[in-house]
């Protein structure tokens, strides 16, 4: 029990260092999971509310495959996403191997599927009256988008907060293309990772204080968004 | 706006759900439709709106078919209208946000309807937290706020005190009158339909049974089924 507080003291003092290790640790996590749940959120938003409302053929397959998506495991994304731009892959040319290039695009892969299931289920429940209301109301096909986007607002927050907190909380595929290199690929989870196999657990509860602070503000700011309402 | 549906049917699975030869409704007129659960009342009604589509048959209103132009000029509101999740103010207002009149003219044509709906007070309040009645003010306040031609209502006084019954129907009334707007209720208030309504539609198992002036299809009904089902309201 000792080593855990010890451990607790020692995290929080690591970080009160000011160690420049640590903070550009935590900022290459902010920048890889922010860049993934933004491209992914630009892709699944619209998707999910097209899938939600639209009518088509093979829908209720898409749906199934959707779904199996949305619990892909990370290892196997990491590791198609490893083959794809290894050197001897169809895109090794682009050298993005152990880069974070290369985290962006397995996180993106990994969360797209996440905001979009959780767009298609609000849109698909609450899509068609919002439609209708803005059809009764005189509107156009892009007053009812806007009117979509804003209506279900709380429920894209929730969407993109998961997908969030899906990428920075991610070890398995960031570890395989990103290759846990120091001062270049090197992020809070695959550090994390790292020290404990290495027996230092106070960085790794520093580090781990640090993951949990970001949960909790990202919390923070959705509670805020329902509570306002 | 006059309405005329010619040879309508609507069919779910086998069943025809509404099967209608002929129908003209003249600008001006307050219509009623009356008819027992499953008769294709709201069908019928939400095809007329624009909301769902024909399975075979034509309508015409001012003699051309329903495009952008004449959907701009009709509204519909159910029993549970959907409010936006903003206040009280920008819901009613909205339909002319989207008509992208200017500020000042939004502003005083969303407070002069609030006056008259008696709904001032509710004014910031949060529209998806207001009672069963006041939402039904709102969603109607809403609808009317713009000035369409055709008013779709889908039993719109259901489930609400008669203060508000009262001041919905006199709303409506008045809209009518003095802007010639048609509206067309459906209704299980047979004293409503009578009160309100110049003429009313019986319709049973999707077909429409008798249709004439209010007072006459609810006191002295020529038809069976008509009969029957006003007799029940009678007990």
């Amino acid at each position: 029990m000792e080593h855990i507080i010890d451990g607790f003291i020692e995290g929080i003092k690591l970080l009160l260092s000011f160690e420049g290790e640590v903070y550009s640790i935590i900022i290459l996590s902010l920048y890889v999971s922010l860049t993934s749940t933004l491209i992914s959120s630009l892709i699944g938003i619209p998707l999910g509310i097209f899938l939600g409302l639209k009518k088509f053929r093979f829908k209720r397959l898409l749906t199934r495959f959707l779904y199996t998506f949305m619990s892909l495991p990370p290892v196997v994304v990491g590791l198609t996403v490893a083959v794809i731009i290894s050197r001897r892959g169809p895109l090794g040319h682009l050298r993005l191997l152990f880069t974070p290039g290369a985290m962006i695009i397995a996180q993106t892969l990994l969360v797209t599927p996440i905001i979009t299931g959780i767009i298609f289920n609000n849109s698909k429940e609450q899509g068609e009256v919002i439609r209708q209301i803005c059809k009764t109301l005189g509107g156009n096909r892009l007053d009812t988008l806007m009117l979509l986007i804003k209506e279900m607002r709380i429920n894209i927050l929730i969407g993109v907060v998961t997908g969030f907190g899906r990428a920075i909380s991610e070890v398995g595929a960031v570890m395989i293309v990103g290759g846990n290199i120091k001062g270049h690929t090197r992020v809070m989870t695959s550090f994390i990772a790292m020290n404990n196999s290495m027996g230092n657990y106070s960085t790794s509860i520093a580090m781990g204080l640090v993951l949990l602070a970001i949960s909790f503000m990202t919390n923070s700011i959705l509670y805020k968004y329902i509570v306002g309402d | 706006m006059d309405i005329n549906v010619k040879s309508l049917n609507k069919v779910y699975g086998n069943k025809a759900v509404v099967n209608i030869d002929t129908l003209t409704l003249r600008k001006g007129k307050i219509y009623g439709i009356i008819g027992p659960n499953g008769a294709g009342k709201s069908t019928l009604l939400r095809i007329m709106a624009g909301l769902e589509d024909a399975t075979a048959g034509r309508m015409f209103y001012n003699e051309s078919l329903l495009n952008d132009r004449i959907l701009r000029n009709v509204t519909y509101m159910d029993q549970r209208p959907y409010l936006l999740r903003t206040s009280v103010f920008n819901n009613i207002a909205y339909p002319l946000k989207i008509r992208k009149y200017d500020k000042k003219t939004i502003e005083n044509k969303t407070r002069e309807i609030m006056r008259e709906f008696k709904i001032g007070d509710l004014s910031s309040q949060l529209a998806t937290s207001l009672s069963g009645g006041e939402s039904q003010k709102v969603a109607l306040a809403r609808a009317l706020v713009f000035e369409p031609q055709l008013l779709f209502l889908d039993e719109p006084t259901a489930n609400i005190d008669p203060n508000s019954i009262e001041l919905i129907e006199k709303v409506i009334l008045k809209r009518n009158r003095e802007k010639g707007m048609t509206p067309i209720i459906i209704t299980h208030n047979m004293a409503q339909a009578k009160r309100l309504c110049d003429e009313v539609i019986f319709m049973d198992e999707g077909k429409i049974i008798e249709f004439g002036e209010s007072k006459q299809v609810i006191l002295d009904p020529q038809k069976e089924s008509t009969r029957k089902f006003l007799s029940i309201y009678a007990m």
